[in-house]
């Protein structure tokens, strides 16, 4: 007999890994924008700086389009309305959904590390290596809540243009495609209150060895009350639907 | 929640649900008895759908309660003792029927009878291909065998033959005939009415949102134990006035309690007729002469 929640995450994964086209262009995506972006900087702390950015790029993707997408896309299938008349705690489905979602961001930052060391030269401590992928797996928790938001208020057919909207104007205002230090100043102002920026630094400051700021802990858990807000409201508008 | 070890299967009373304007469901009460099947009928936009979703624990009712073997409906323990169809036209088309069974089954804390669901839904050939490349009556097939896969005590089917061929519904019916006599209790709603008589003992008939009848099979067919008579005559003889017989362009016929004694008199009266026939009011006629007469009372 297998475990509901084994076989919970056997089902996400089995689903995702037989869709090739929809995995690998995800998890090929950020090692491609590093090396085309973030890997020409040269070496050192630079790029030491971008490969942590675009790890973060990576676990925030997943986050957004894994949740954010599919989510909204099993509101309107019929299949997902029959497995909540299922027996089994919906936790367990939950708990299916975000294993998926960290293999699959593992296999992203690690394209990106790898495509780091082939591209430049990175000599970074252990410790830094555990701090970056702590960074990660924290980080995980406030994408996934982002992503479960979009996903609660959005369509199945707009969930993909609205998370790129989303998405890709935060990477950039976050600092996670071009440092903060090279922002113009207008944006370098809106980039202290993103929540990209805010995982960003908690990356940043692991490759670097200093320690994280409450500051960005603090916007961080910021983003994800406003973002369960948001979802506990439209879970509550459905329900008197 | 208070657990009752002799409640009924299902139970829901004064239920009501609205949708933004839509009023879907506004007065409806059921019963169903361990080892018995009941139709719900209704005609289109009645609010059986929405009725199964309150069941099912989909949709919260608005008024009223439903309560599965004593428990409230979409509540774990109501969840793991029914099992329902699912709308077979999404399945993850990256999946085959097997890990279906298993995955659903897992849900249930069970292994899955995958040879018997192979035998009982004619599974054989699909059972290990992606759902994908099925046709609509394939994927019935899955849905209906994912319904029973848990071992559920209670069973809701919502159309469940639409796009079956005749050897599916067949063995389909034995499958529902088979768990009903195990102790199965079923909720079925249908358009096939022969498929209604062969299944159910009981109808709950829906209209507007409201429970308009109630009734076991049997008892309907014994107040309305009326006989259809089909019968020809010969080219411009018509039958005489007592009968009240009506003309279809094809043959004639009329309704009778005594189909003995029209028989008997037409047979007095000479009349030239062939080809008769005396068959039972279908079900569905009946239902509408039910009604007909509750709402003259």
């Amino acid at each position: 007999m297998t475990s509901h929640w084994r076989a919970e995450c056997r089902l996400s994964l089995t689903i995702l890994l037989r869709q090739p086209g929809f995995w690998v262009p995800s998890v090929l995506f950020p090692a491609m924008l590093y090396a085309f972006f973030g890997a020409q900087g040269g070496d050192g702390h630079w790029a030491a700086n971008a490969m942590a950015s675009f790890s973060i790029y990576a676990v925030l993707g997943v986050g957004f389009y894994q949740f954010g997408v599919s989510l909204a896309q099993d509101r309107e299938s019929e299949f997902a309305t029959w497995q909540r008349s299922l027996p089994g705690h919906q936790a367990n489905r939950w708990l299916a959904r975000i294993i998926s979602s960290l293999v699959f961001v593992s296999l992203a930052v690690c394209l990106v590390i790898m495509a780091a060391h082939l591209l430049t030269e990175i000599a970074l401590a252990v410790a830094s290596w555990a701090r970056l992928g702590l960074a990660c797996l924290l980080v995980t928790i406030p994408a996934t809540v982002m992503g479960v938001a979009l996903g609660s208020v959005s369509s199945a057919r707009a969930a993909v243009p609205l998370a790129n909207l989303i998405f890709l104007p935060l990477a950039y205002l976050g600092g996670l495609w071009i440092p903060p230090i090279a922002l113009p100043d207008p944006i370098a102002a809106i980039s202290e209150w993103t929540p990209t920026r805010a995982m960003g630094e908690l990356a940043w400051a692991a490759i670097q060895g200093t320690a994280w700021q409450p500051r960005y802990i603090g916007l961080l858990l910021g983003w994800m009350v406003i973002s369960s807000a948001v979802i506990v409201v439209s879970h509550w508008g459905k329900s008197r639907r | 929640m208070s657990s009752r070890t002799n409640a009924v299967p299902l139970y829901a009373a004064d239920l009501a649900k609205r949708y933004g304007p839509v009023q879907a469901v506004s007065n409806v009460t059921l019963e169903l008895a361990a080892g018995s099947a009941l139709a719900l009928l209704g005609p289109n936009g009645a609010g059986k759908s929405t009725t199964l979703s309150i069941l099912m624990g989909l949709a919260m009712p608005d008024s009223g309660k439903a309560r599965i073997f004593g428990y409230p409906a979409g509540s774990a323990e109501a969840r793991q003792l029914t099992g329902a169809t699912p709308q077979a036209t999404d399945f993850p088309g990256q999946l085959t029927p097997r890990e279906l069974l298993f995955y659903t089954a897992a849900c249930y804390g069970k292994q899955p009878q995958v040879a018997q669901l192979i035998g009982q839904f004619g599974l054989e050939r699909l059972i290990d291909r992606r759902v994908a490349g099925f046709s609509g009556g394939e994927r019935r097939r899955v849905a209906l065998a994912l319904a029973f896969v848990g071992t559920p005590r209670l069973v809701f089917l919502d159309e469940p033959t639409t796009g079956l061929d005749t050897h599916g519904q067949n063995a389909f019916r034995a499958a529902a005939q088979e768990y009903v006599d195990q102790g199965g209790a079923l909720v079925l709603t249908s358009h096939h009415w022969d498929e209604i008589e062969a299944i159910c003992d009981h109808i709950t008939l829906i209209d507007k949102g409201e429970t308009v009848l109630t009734a076991h099979i049997e008892e309907i067919r014994r107040r309305a134990n009326v006989k259809q008579l089909n019968f020809n005559l010969p080219l411009g003889i018509t039958p005489p006035d007592w009968m009240r017989a009506t003309h279809d362009g094809h043959r004639w016929h009329l309704q009778a309690a005594d189909a003995d004694s029209v028989v008997r008199q037409m047979v007095i009266d000479d009349l030239p007729f062939h080809d008769l026939s005396v068959e039972p009011l279908p079900l569905d006629a009946l239902i509408g002469r039910i009604r007909q007469e509750e709402t003259i009372q």
